[in-house]
């Protein structure tokens, strides 16, 4: 059996505190029911039935250990560093998401909770919430907001499959950052029988200690994969896309104090990092810290603090906090946070599906287009692994627009009739 | 300091419930805001806070997370609620506070926005978003006080005896009790168990008790008369203001201040 706790010099300190970031920003009526959520994630870490019952739901359920890939045909076109793709996508529900999860919601059943409330943005976490509540015989409620709601119908429809009530947000921005209020207000009304499954390694503590903690099993496979499968005892580098940054911490976390590792985070560059409004890039320019949906660190805001509107083709990245751990190894140097653009992460799409035969999530693309540029730079005795963090199906409407597929659209209006 | 002790002294003296009010700043505008202060000063309203508008508010409800939104929509800025504060703070009598959500005085710089504040004429700060265990962080009440403000401590029916004597001892000036599980918002009718949640709140604390969140009319306040010592009306006043304008607004305040005596 794996460990997923595990613990390092870069860990929160018992208030959730990554030095200066992190912490639990929030009203009193939310205080209790976080300090709750702590004692069940604190008994958990020495639960060994928990972690019994957590695996077999990783191996049986969702499909774990994930391949690590050796993307040999890619590898040998860009004629640099050796590529490994960490194949997350191959999980049930199509990305790391389902990770948490499962650990999250194991947690509210052993808490006794009866009903699961989660934000999301384009829906992924959403779908996996519904799954994990399906599976576990919980209610669940899923906020969107309403921008989301409209243009993700699929995966509303699937929530709905699922059996989960998917309710749209119409204040504010209607967007991703909305959700997670409307979600936090139900948690407070609703906080006796209510587990509130926060989607990324963000929030108030313990949120991103316990999401990196479920997300972990990513990097520990990658770690044995690389030693039993390919001999290979550590990667020269690992990149993997950040929004939240949930699956970056994950595959990172095993590594953290490895420093022979390269660890670089790859924020959505969108229509470039001149301009706030036109990516979701927090690390780049004069990154400015703040206190929003109750913890501290990077966000998108003005000069006067207000929360600023963020784009990038992925939904999934299309968010202006950051997790509190990333910030601290951003400060610390640990990390490198680099940014991939719209343009160059459909190109690292392309390029992947066409020499691996893999279609990624435009989220993971972002990773992708950086190890493109990493690998050309790099001798062949070198590794890069990629967090391949979900798979792109759920990316056709997208892709497809902004491929301007003509017979696509023939058929969007075809099905339409 | 003195003004809320010396308002809170009043409301004793008079043997009658006190009466916090609320508008969001910039919303609908500037100038309504000023004649909408005006107004509840008039009308007997002993305390006024002032909201800072803020882009993610997350403890309030649909009515005022609307005026926050639309007064951001609008242009309004942080220094246009300082404007606001001392301008009014000169006008009225009765004291003036601030409140909001705690990313708008990190971004101005904690200590620099209680002295601003205080300078600007505020008499105490409310921001529910940054609870005591950050307080090692970030001296939020320490520079409150140290400016002569009043830090308004805000507690809740799921905040547990610890929590309550913890906050207990830093809080000043009174208690902002929020009367429900929730957000902010009008509600037909109050929590059953406000009642009991009060008593066991006072148990603890020994300065004055205002009570908010879904009180929405006289009766609600008469039912806390003897019970808590101020009562806080937010999101009613604004929905009155969205039906009827001022006019309305005003009908409904002197409903309330009535029932207080």
């Amino acid at each position: 059996m794996k460990n997923i706790f595990i613990k390092n010099k870069y860990n929160a300190d018992s208030h959730g505190h990554f030095e200066e970031y992190g912490g639990r920003y929030v009203p009193e009526m939310l205080i209790p029911a976080l300090e709750e959520v702590e004692r069940g994630y604190n008994e958990i870490k020495n639960d060994p039935v928990f972690m019994e019952e957590l695996m077999d739901l990783f191996h049986n359920y969702s499909g774990r250990p994930t391949p690590l890939y050796f993307a040999k045909n890619l590898s040998d076109y860009l004629g640099g560093a050796k590529i490994f793709l960490k194949q997350e996508g191959l999980n049930h529900t199509g990305a790391h998401k389902i990770n948490n999860c499962l650990g999250q919601a194991l947690l509210a059943k052993k808490m006794g909770k009866k009903r699961l409330i989660a934000e999301t943005g384009a829906g992924q976490h959403g779908v996996a919430t519904a799954t994990v509540a399906a599976k576990l015989k919980m209610k669940c409620k899923v906020y969107m907001g309403k921008v989301d709601y409209d243009r993700q119908r699929p995966n509303v429809f699937w929530m709905e499959q699922l059996g989960a009530e998917v309710v749209p947000v119409e204040h504010g921005t209607q967007r991703l950052k909305d959700a997670v209020t409307a979600t936090l207000q139900d948690w407070i009304e609703n906080v006796d029988d209510t587990f509130y499954l926060l989607g990324s390694a963000l929030g108030p503590h313990p949120y991103p200690s316990m999401v990196r903690d479920f997300q972990t099993i990513i990097g520990l496979e990658v770690q044995k994969q690389l030693k039993e499968v390919y001999e290979i005892d550590r990667p020269d580098f690992i990149v993997a896309c950040v929004g939240g940054g949930s699956n970056a911490i994950g595959i990172f976390n095993p590594y953290l104090e490895d420093e022979k590792v390269g660890l670089i985070g790859v924020e959505a560059g969108g229509k470039g990092v001149g301009k706030i409004g036109n990516h979701a890039a927090r690390l780049q320019k004069d990154p400015k810290i703040g206190v929003v949906e109750g913890y501290k660190s990077y966000f998108l805001q003005d000069s006067d603090g207000q929360l600023q509107n963020t784009h990038s083709i992925s939904a999934g990245l299309d968010y202006a906090g950051i997790g509190p751990e990333h910030a601290l190894l951003w400060k610390k140097g640990r990390v490198k946070y680099q940014y991939a653009a719209d343009k160059e992460v459909i190109a690292a799409f392309k390029l992947l599906a066409k020499k691996e035969g893999i279609i990624a999530a435009l989220e993971s693309s972002h990773a992708v287009a950086h190890a493109i540029d990493l690998a050309k730079k790099l001798d062949r005795n070198k590794n890069i692994v990629v967090n391949l963090s979900g798979r792109g199906d759920k990316d056709i409407f997208i892709i497809a627009k902004v491929l301007g597929d003509e017979k696509w659209k023939k058929f969007l209006k075809e099905e339409s009739l | 300091m003195k003004k809320i002790k010396d308002q809170l002294n009043k409301i004793k003296k008079e043997n009658r419930l006190g009466v916090m009010t609320h508008i969001v700043v910039g919303y609908p505008s500037l100038e309504e805001n000023k004649k909408m202060i005006q107004l509840m000063a008039e009308t007997g309203v002993d305390f006024i806070e002032l909201q800072i508008p803020f882009s993610d508010p997350m403890a309030d409800g649909p009515m005022i997370m609307k005026a926050n939104k639309e007064s951001l929509d609008q242009g309004t800025k942080v220094r246009d609620a300082f404007m606001l504060m001392r301008e009014m703070s000169q006008k009225i009598e009765i004291p003036l506070l601030f409140m909001g959500y705690f990313n708008t005085v990190l971004n101005y710089g904690t200590e620099k926005f209680c002295h601003d504040a205080s300078q600007a004429g505020c008499s105490g700060l409310i921001f529910p978003d940054i609870p005591l265990e950050e307080e090692k962080e970030e001296n939020f009440i320490k520079h409150t006080n140290e400016f002569g403000m009043n830090s308004i401590r805000v507690l809740s029916p799921a905040s547990t005896t610890e929590r309550i004597k913890k906050n207990s001892e830093v809080a000043s000036g009174f208690v902002y009790f929020v009367g429900r599980k929730g957000t902010t918002g009008a509600k037909k009718s109050l929590d059953s168990l406000l009642e009991k949640n009060i008593e066991r709140l006072k148990k603890h604390i020994k300065i004055p008790v205002a009570v908010g969140f879904g009180i929405s009319n006289a009766t609600h306040v008469r039912s806390l008369v003897g019970k808590a010592d101020v009562v806080v009306v937010g999101s009613a006043l604004l929905e009155a203001y969205e039906l009827g304008g001022m006019k309305k607004v005003g009908n409904i305040l002197e409903s309330i201040v009535d029932a207080t005596r």
